[in-house]
């Protein structure tokens, strides 16, 4: 009934049927087996790489981040460093010469001291040997005064006197 | 193609030609063994068989997406990659295996009779006038016959009946007579020895050159199909 001629074939709707149902099965059982897994399969593909290289860069920002703060650490501390050295430095030649300070003075003090005392001694003992003096010639003041200035007298008293000379010595 | 009546039976009142339903079974059951033996294990990190599979359909949805841009060619995407696996293994069947018994070509390239590929033209074009209407409503559609001018309604029905034409004609006279060709040398390699042997290197050569044929009219066939498409699913100016 359907026998038309087209390029000299005959036109067989059963076939047309044939075919695209065929195609249509086929079409669907494509999309089973390999459509659905392989689509899935390359869009999380593409989703890891997309993810993969958004973290690769929020690594990398943070990893330069670290090395500068890391930096500025060393920097930081190498200054500390620095100043403690040069502060140590300071109190160092500051004690120094404190230390040498307090000895000079230290020095001087007992020199002036020293001479003081021995200033002292000085006077003291030519305060005594005065006083001594005093009362010698008082001593013999009286030894003059309480004989009566006779001859024999005149030269026992010179006589104990002398005695008294030796004796004192 | 030897000239012989073709082996056909009535069915419904339909009437079938046994040597293209065979000749289309073994073209799909190619097309999904190879999808099926390339689909296994597949893995975030490609093996062997998954590359061949995903180059394939990078490759189709690349010549969908080129001339249908949007969300509508995910589906196409499918319909794409189906119609080309589909008529590559079929233009390329009949070169590997022909069996003709008494003149009836049993086994042959589905594409070499022009019901197939008129078939697969119509549904191309049954599906771009689908979209068509999906995409822009039926006022919309049916006014881009009307358009540039009124005048031009005939011109573009006439044009919508020559790309239906065009598209099947074109890939069956390709591979129609790439297989007469085939078919002729074949014939004449029975003359003797020394003709065997030009004619071997000539079948040889012809073969290698139906296969580049048969390739390149898959894509163009997928691509033309693609164009049509887009072309009805957009407003024109």
């Amino acid at each position: 009934m359907f026998s038309y001629s087209i390029v000299g074939a005959q036109l067989y709707v059963g076939d047309m049927l044939f075919v695209m149902l065929s195609f249509l099965v086929l079409m669907w059982l494509i999309k089973i087996i390999a459509w659905k897994p392989i689509t899935k399969m390359m869009q999380n593909r593409s989703d890891k790489i997309a993810s993969d290289i958004d973290s690769a860069k929020e690594s990398r920002t943070k990893a330069a981040e670290l090395a500068a703060t890391r930096q500025a650490e060393l920097q930081k501390t190498r200054e500390d460093a620095n100043r403690i050295i040069n502060t140590a430095k300071q109190n160092g030649q500051q004690q120094r010469e404190k230390i040498v300070e307090d000895a000079r003075n230290e020095a001087s003090n007992l020199k002036s001291s020293a001479e003081k005392d021995i200033e002292q001694q000085r006077q003291e003992a030519l305060a005594n040997s005065r006083k001594d003096v005093a009362s010698l010639s008082i001593e013999i003041a009286t030894k003059i005064i309480s004989k009566e200035l006779n001859a024999d007298d005149q030269k026992g008293l010179v006589d104990s006197y002398i005695e008294g000379l030796g004796k004192q010595k | 193609m030897s000239g012989g009546t073709p082996s056909t039976f009535e069915f419904l009142g339909l009437t079938f030609n046994v040597g293209n339903m065979i000749s289309i079974l073994i073209a799909c059951a190619v097309v999904l063994g190879l999808v099926y033996a390339l689909s296994r294990h597949l893995t975030m990190k490609p093996g062997k068989g998954q590359n061949v599979l995903e180059y394939a359909v990078d490759f189709t949805n690349g010549i969908v997406n080129s001339s249908i841009p949007g969300a509508t060619s995910k589906f196409l995407g499918l319909w794409g990659f189906t119609l080309f696996m589909f008529i590559i293994i079929a233009n390329l069947e009949g070169l590997f295996l022909h069996i003709d018994v008494s003149g009836v070509a049993y086994v042959k390239s589905p594409t070499s009779d022009p019901v197939v590929t008129m078939t697969l033209s119509l549904m191309t074009m049954t599906l771009a006038q689908f979209l068509g209407i999906r995409k822009l409503g039926y006022k919309g559609h049916f006014e881009n016959y009307l358009k540039p001018f009124v005048f031009f309604l005939p011109i573009n029905l006439f044009e919508e009946f020559t790309n239906f034409l065009t598209l099947g004609l074109r890939l069956f006279g390709n591979i129609l007579s790439g297989e007469m060709l085939l078919g002729i040398i074949v014939g004449m390699a029975h003359g003797g020895p020394v003709i065997w042997i030009g004619a071997f290197i000539l079948e040889l050569v012809w073969t290698g050159f139906s296969v580049f044929i048969g390739c390149i009219q898959a894509y163009v066939f997928v691509t033309l199909s693609s164009v049509y498409i887009s072309r009805k699913i957009e407003l024109e100016d």
